[in-house]
C-alpha cells in the first residue's frame, strides 16, 4: 500500500501519454547471437514488440529484480493479448555464451532471449542505448560483477525504440505505461 | 532476490550516459532532497521515511555508484526522475549525483513528462543545503550493513 502511495507521487497525475520527447536520442541496430547460437538484430523475427534490458543472467543483483520484473509485465500484458518479447543484451560475455545463459533465463520466463557476441558488437549495441559498462570486482562464487545501464526499453517489432522506463516501477505500473504504445497484435 | 541485496548496492547499474538531442520541457525550479530512487520504490531496506536522509546516505552512495537513476523528492512529494545533473551526464554515479546524494537542493531545470513520469534535467544546482534530513536519528543506519562495521 506504501509503495503504491510512493508510486502515484512519481506519476504525472491525469491520463498516461507518451508525452514529451525526453532530450537524447537512443536505440539503434545490432546484431548479436542469441542463446541458441542463432543471429539476432533489433528487429524480433515474430514480429513482436520488445522489453529490452542490459544486464547479465547470472547477475545476482539489480537484474535478479529487474528480469524478473520484466516477465512479469510480459506475462501481464499477455493477458491483455499483447504479445511482447523479454530481451536480455548481455554486459558480461565472458559469462554469458551461448549455451550457458539459456537455463537461467529460461528459470525466469521461458520466452527470455539472451543476446551475446563478439566484445565489438556488443560494444556497439551498448553503445547504441547509451549503456556504460564497467567490471567493478570478482565474486568468487559468481565471478566478475558489473556495473551497468539500468533503464529498461520499448521497442517495436523493427527495433525502433518507443520508450524506456526507470527499473524501479511495479510490473502493474510498467503494464499500464506499455498499454499505451502497443495493440493487442504486438505492434 | 537471488543474491544478498548489499552486493546490489555495490553493483547495480551504471549511468545512462545521454546524448544530446533536441526536444522540448518545461524549465523550473524545485526544491527536494536527492533520493535513491530503487529502495524509495522497492521498499526493500525499509519505508519511505527511513531510506531518505542521513540514515540512506551510505547506501544512497553504493546505488548511485551502481547506476540507480537518482530522484528528487520535491516538498510536496513528488518524485523527479534526474536524468542528468549540471555536468555529469548520466542519471546516476557521476561525482555530482554522488556528491549530493541524501542532500536537499534547490534545483533549475527543464521538466519533462513523459509515460506519466516526470523525468528532470538539472542544468543549475542554486543551492545545496547538504544533508539537513537527519533521520538517522531516528533510524541509525539503513541498510546497518551499508556501512562497514570497523570491527570485522
Amino acid at each position: 500500500m506504501i509503495i503504491r502511495a510512493l508510486l502515484a507521487a512519481l506519476l504525472v497525475s491525469g491520463p498516461l501519454v507518451a508525452g514529451t520527447p525526453l532530450p537524447f536520442d537512443i536505440g539503434g541496430p545490432f546484431k548479436l547471437t542469441d542463446q541458441y547460437g542463432q543471429t539476432r538484430t533489433e528487429a524480433d523475427p515474430d514480429g513482436r514488440a520488445q522489453l529490452l534490458f542490459f544486464g547479465y543472467a547470472n547477475c545476482q543483483n539489480i537484474c535478479s529484480a529487474a528480469l524478473p520484473a520484466m516477465a512479469g509485465v510480459v506475462d501481464t500484458l499477455a493477458e491483455d493479448g499483447i504479445s511482447v518479447t523479454p530481451v536480455m543484451i548481455t554486459v558480461a560475455p565472458d559469462q554469458d555464451r551461448v549455451g550457458t545463459m539459456g537455463a537461467p533465463l529460461a528459470e525466469i520466463h521461458p520466452d527470455f532471449v539472451g543476446l551475446t557476441g563478439e566484445p565489438e558488437a556488443l560494444k556497439s549495441a551498448w553503445d547504441a542505448f547509451s549503456v556504460e559498462v564497467e567490471p567493478l570486482f570478482q565474486d568468487p562464487e559468481y565471478g566478475w560483477i558489473y556495473s551497468h545501464g539500468s533503464f529498461v526499453h520499448l521497442l517495436d517489432a523493427d527495433g525502433r525504440l518507443l520508450t524506456l522506463l526507470p527499473p524501479v516501477l511495479s510490473v502493474d505500473e510498467t503494464a499500464t505505461i506499455l498499454r499505451t504504445y502497443l495493440s493487442p497484435d504486438g505492434s | 532476490m537471488r543474491g544478498k541485496f548489499k552486493a546490489a548496492l555495490a553493483v547495480m547499474l551504471a549511468p545512462l550516459a545521454l546524448p544530446a538531442a533536441a526536444s522540448e520541457g518545461t524549465r523550473i525550479q524545485v526544491t527536494g532532497e536527492i533520493i535513491d530512487t530503487w529502495c524509495y520504490y522497492s521498499g526493500v531496506m525499509g519505508g519511505p521515511d527511513a531510506v531518505v536522509g542521513s540514515a540512506h546516505h551510505t547506501c544512497a552512495l553504493w546505488c548511485s555508484a551502481g547506476g540507480i537513476p537518482v530522484g528528487l523528492l520535491a516538498e510536496d512529494g513528488t518524485v523527479y526522475m534526474v536524468l542528468k545533473i549540471e555536468q555529469d551526464a548520466g542519471s546516476a554515479s557521476g561525482d555530482t549525483q554522488l556528491s549530493l546524494a541524501a542532500h536537499t537542493v534547490t534545483a533549475d531545470g527543464m521538466l519533462y513528462e513523459r509515460d506519466g513520469l516526470n523525468y528532470l534535467v538539472v542544468s543549475e544546482v542554486i543551492s545545496d543545503m547538504d544533508i539537513v534530513n537527519t533521520t538517522h536519528e531516528d533510524y541509525g543506519t539503513v541498510p546497518p550493513f551499508s556501512f562497514p562495521d570497523p570491527n570485522k
